[in-house]
């Protein structure tokens, strides 16, 4: 064990890191969207959706359509919510838009922000989701929520890393 | 030489490898199945016996602002479609449901509102009839009032997969009806 095998071994981890993050990147520029994979984290639109399935966003499209499950957010809220266009008004400068999660009984305006009647289709959507995968965002659900999962994932790296370097 | 990491790496890289192709094979049969199913052209449904209703509503929730009352849009209708082709090994639930589109007074102002909707998980609820049914929601406009303009209702449904694409359409019937006005107290 010298250092130049350490180093190396310090390289490999940042090429894999950096990899991930470039790809990341990449796909957040073709897709127009900062957060261009979503995990669902409510059951507001079950059956739909339920927690952990993924999403895959594209916000390229000039304008939403009634029916579309669109992801947005709303100023001050840190949450993006996953919710279908109920209602949409469009001139040729902008569009307006209203949602409802498909297990809510009311539309979405007790969640935009005081005073906010619509969402604006250019500014305040992440995305249009276009594509589902189902339950595998579940893990990343686990790593907030769940300290057992997420350290005792945290040791098990930490010990096979120890194992592994001879 | 293997050791424990290179093995895990190997084997999560060929797991996500085989999965994405899977997943992306599926994906292209359903919508390529759902094209040769003849969704994007089923011409029989019927919207019938339209009766639109104008009332006016003093709640935020229901579009009024400022304490100032907002005309409210709500319809009765008759309804029969069947979409049981839009059920196949891929289909999770549609979504299915009525819009209104309508210009605006502005020019170029376009709208499109949905009165009802329905979440469909099984092939056998797949065909609707309804007689005199109620609108699920009021709508208001984005502009003061619908009075004096007409809209034409449109069946339309979205399909929610097991894996797969999210794939959208209408029915090839619209059904026109004019908006009611409110009833001035005399």
């Amino acid at each position: 064990m010298n250092l130049r095998e350490q180093l190396t071994q310090l390289l490999t981890l940042a090429y894999v890191f950096l990899s991930a993050f470039v790809a990341w990147k990449a796909l957040g520029l073709v897709t127009n969207s900062h957060s261009p994979i979503v995990v669902v984290l409510s059951g507001s639109m079950l059956p739909a959706f339920d927690r952990g399935d993924i999403l895959l966003l594209w916000n390229r499209d000039q304008q939403a359509r009634v029916g579309d499950i669109v992801v947005y957010e709303i100023a001050d809220k840190s949450i993006p919510i996953v919710h279908r266009v109920l209602r949409e008004h469009h001139s040729t400068e902008k569009q307006l838009l209203l949602t409802k999660g498909d297990n809510n009984m009311q539309d979405d305006l007790p969640l935009y922000a005081k005073g906010q009647l619509y969402l604006n289709q250019k500014t305040d959507l992440v995305g249009t989701a276009k594509f589902f995968f189902p339950k595998l965002g579940y893990v990343t659900i686990l790593l907030t929520e769940n300290q057992y999962f997420k350290f005792g994932l945290l040791g098990l790296m930490g010990i096979s890393a120890v194992l592994t370097s001879e | 030489m293997f050791n424990l990491a290179n093995r895990v790496q190997v084997l999560l890289n060929q797991t996500l490898t085989a999965v994405s192709v899977l997943t992306a094979a599926i994906a292209l049969i359903s919508v390529v199945q759902l094209y040769f199913a003849g969704v994007w052209s089923i011409d029989t449904t019927s919207i019938s016996n339209v009766k639109a209703i104008a009332l006016l509503k003093n709640l935020r929730s229901f579009g009024a602002l400022h304490g100032k009352p907002k005309e409210n849009s709500k319809i009765a209708f008759d309804l029969s479609a069947d979409l049981t082709p839009l059920f196949h090994w891929n289909t999770k639930q549609i979504f299915v449901y009525l819009t209104a589109e309508y210009e605006g007074k502005l020019a170029g102002l376009s709208s499109r509102v949905t009165y009802w909707d329905k979440i469909i998980t099984r092939r056998e609820d797949a065909t609707l009839s309804l007689k005199n049914a109620r609108a699920k929601y009021l709508v208001w406009d984005v502009e003061k009032s619908f009075r004096g303009r007409n809209a034409t209702l449109r069946l339309e449904w979205s399909i929610q997969p097991y894996v797969g694409a999210f794939v959208l359409g209408e029915t090839l019937v619209g059904e026109d009806f004019a908006f009611a006005s409110v009833k001035r107290k005399s």
